[in-house]
């Protein structure tokens, strides 16, 4: 395991489950953070975590609520423990800024996987300080950094991924299934809710109008492209 | 066989009310017959039995009184223009109109003695019918023959003729169409219990009766709407206790996977006998979350697909990846063409793999993952999963489909044994994709599952 290993604040109102995860992870070479609930949960974050485990039914604020105001607070990567993966709830805690969900019952091995395929950065490349353009936005995908006619835009890690392999394609369409497996490190397909509440909440930053996207373009059935 | 049944019973109804009225008008019609014919026959043989009595009297007259006027006399006789009269006088025939052999003529007008009343008969002369009456003159052989035409009559016979038969023969049809109506109208109550009884059949719990006015009706539509509603009610409260049970199941099994999943991790540092309760543990445990999953899915299997989980989804495509996921790349064999479905690609994952371990646990692994085109309808995708198995028996044909049937292993439970709901499950979902699945023989032996999806409609 890396030196020191992530960092992950576990909220979770279920003692049981709690304990299990925590001690599945730390197994795994992740340390945890323990919260009961969201109230317990937002001094720690002033703590060093590199990752947020949300259960989304919380007592008190319920962890829908706990997901907006970490977005509010920066680009800490979430990912959301659902018991159910209706389409509402998935698509209601994607859109509450979460990057990922699992849902129940979850092995502490998987969600380890799901974990550092978030964290992983992207391999440092041979030509330093590349800049890629579309649009009015430039990307320096080393820094980490996109700004639109000059001014910085504000982009989680995996939303900041999804931009660069889109404009990486140069014009050309990525499929789903490349998408799904660059990003978020799933073999063959994972939710493609997933996928669209991602390119939806992009084009929010990104777009002029975002109801009628003139960067991140919908190839139907197939995936998505940038307009050069 | 139901419709054909119906539908007989509906001719009978339309054949027995055109029956009856066909006799009814008939008898009518014959009634109205004789009557109006005999009527009209008096009638006339009335007219020329006084008109002959009258002429005979002229004729008598005038012989006494006026002999040489005679000719003009039998001339203007008779009243209608196509009348022969004939007259005999001491032995010799005299006539005026339409030329008559007197020879043709009945005995039983000629042979008249005086003083006998007038005779009027109807008879044929020369082919032609006549009204034909006969009255003495007071003189031994001497006597008057007029013979009046009958065309009136026989028109009016006619015309009486044609509107009777065509009357009944209407009145006939139109009966059968009442009839015929009258039992569609009849039966309808029975059309429609049938069309609800077949909707419920396939599954549709929300179809009912409309009520009626009439008693006997409304009695059997609440019977028949309470029954289905009891039905549903008790559908629904299956479904929702098997979500609730494995929704409520989730919890412990999530500590339960956890710890094992720990155990598992560390399987060589414990002694031999724990690693072996685990090795034990770990299977049963992956069967038990699978089962639990399936339940859940199953219980959903009633609400309506959710339009943001549908994508355009390349079948061919997914084939080749859950193929590779499952070491089965040498097994497809795709056949050119089309073969882009709508669907939720998460739940298409689930029946390919389903059918994939299907064919694992029970019919000695897959051997052909056919997809393509359906053959004889281009707006079908086919998927085709063959086995090296015995087969399904016909008589489990239908029932492999429904939850926790296990066909030819009941009762033998293993490491291999599944859920039980899988089949369910690919059923389930492959007709929420608006698609069916069966099974059949694969030709040379073993099992065919066949799914068939409708094609995407738009291809771009």
């Amino acid at each position: 395991m890396e030196e020191g290993g992530p960092k992950a604040l576990l909220v979770e109102d279920d003692d049981r489950i709690r304990r299990v995860l925590t001690v599945g992870l730390a197994d795994e070479g992740i340390e945890v953070r323990e919260a009961a609930s969201a109230e317990e949960a937002l001094p720690l974050l002033d703590e060093d975590v590199d990752v947020a485990l949300i259960d989304l039914m919380l007592p008190g604020i319920d962890g829908m609520a706990l997901c907006r105001s970490l977005r509010e607070r920066g680009d800490l990567p979430i990912i959301i423990v659902t018991a159910r993966s209706d389409t509402d709830d998935v698509i209601a805690g994607l859109e509450a800024g979460a990057d990922d969900y699992v849902t129940k019952p979850v092995v502490p091995g998987e969600l380890a996987a799901r974990v550092r395929a978030l964290l992983r950065r992207r391999r440092p490349t041979e030509q330093p300080r590349r800049e890629l353009a579309v649009a009015d936005l430039v990307l320096r995908p080393e820094e980490g950094v996109v700004t639109r006619a000059g001014e910085p835009v504000a982009l989680t890690r995996t939303e900041f991924r999804l931009l660069t392999e889109l404009v990486e394609g140069e014009g050309r369409v990525v499929s789903r299934e490349d998408l799904l497996q660059r990003v978020w490190g799933y073999d063959y397909f994972g939710d493609t809710r997933l996928l669209d509440v991602h390119v939806r909440r992009l084009r929010r930053k990104i777009e002029q109008d975002p109801d009628s996207p003139s960067v991140v373009l919908t190839v139907r059935g197939h995936g998505y492209r940038v307009q050069p | 066989m139901t419709a054909r049944r119906t539908a007989s019973l509906r001719v009978r109804v339309a054949v027995s009310f055109g029956l009856v009225t066909l006799v009814v008008c008939g008898a009518l019609s014959a009634a109205t017959w004789f009557l109006t014919t005999g009527y009209a026959t008096a009638q006339r043989e009335n007219a020329v039995r006084a008109r002959v009595s009258a002429d005979a009297t002229l004729v008598v007259g005038t012989r006494q009184f006026r002999p040489g006027g005679l000719p003009d006399l039998l001339a203007g006789l008779g009243g209608e223009p196509d009348t022969t009269v004939l007259l005999r006088s001491a032995g010799s025939w005299a006539r005026s109109g339409p030329a008559v052999s007197p020879d043709a003529l009945p005995l039983e007008l000629t042979a008249l003695s005086p003083g006998d009343p007038p005779v009027v008969m109807r008879i044929e002369v020369d082919g032609r019918e006549v009204m034909a009456g006969s009255a003495g003159l007071g003189t031994p052989g001497d006597l008057l023959v007029e013979l009046a035409p009958v065309r009136e009559l026989q028109s009016t016979r006619r015309f009486l003729a044609l509107l009777l038969t065509g009357g009944t023969a209407a009145a006939t049809v139109a009966g059968a169409v009442l009839g015929a109506w009258t039992a569609r109208r009849s039966l309808r109550p029975l059309h429609e219990l049938t069309a609800a009884a077949s909707l419920v059949a396939r599954g549709d719990l929300d179809a009912r009766l409309p009520t009626r006015a009439d008693p006997e009706l409304a009695a059997l539509a609440t019977t028949f709407n309470r029954t289905v509603e009891d039905l549903g009610d008790r559908v629904r409260r299956d479904a929702r206790f098997a979500g609730d049970v494995s929704h409520e199941l989730r919890s412990p099994l999530t500590t339960l996977l956890g710890a094992t999943d720990v155990l598992r991790r560390r399987r060589d540092d414990l002694p031999p006998a724990a690693r072996e309760a685990v090795d034990l543990l770990g299977p049963d445990l992956d069967r038990f979350v699978d089962t639990v999953d399936d339940l859940l899915e199953i219980s959903r299997m009633d609400q309506p697909v959710d339009e943001r989980d549908l994508d355009r989804v390349d079948l061919a495509g997914l084939t080749r990846a859950v193929a590779r996921r499952q070491g089965l790349e040498d097994r497809v064999d795709a056949v050119p063409g089309d073969t882009h479905v709508v669907a939720d690609r998460r739940r298409l994952d689930a029946v390919l793999t389903n059918l994939c371990t299907n064919a694992d646990r029970h019919g000695g692994g897959v051997v052909r993952l056919g997809v393509g085109p359906a053959p004889e309808d281009p707006g079908t995708v086919r998927l085709e999963v063959d086995d090296a198995g015995p087969g399904v028996a016909r008589e489990d044909r239908t029932e492999i489909f429904e939850r926790f049937a296990r066909g030819s292993t009941a009762g033998r439970r293993g490491a291999g044994t599944g859920s039980g709901l899988g089949l369910a499950l690919v059923n389930g979902h492959v007709r929420r994709h608006g698609g069916r699945v069966w099974v059949t023989d694969r030709p040379g032996g073993g099992a065919r599952f066949v799914v068939e999806l409708p094609v995407a409609e738009d291809t771009i």
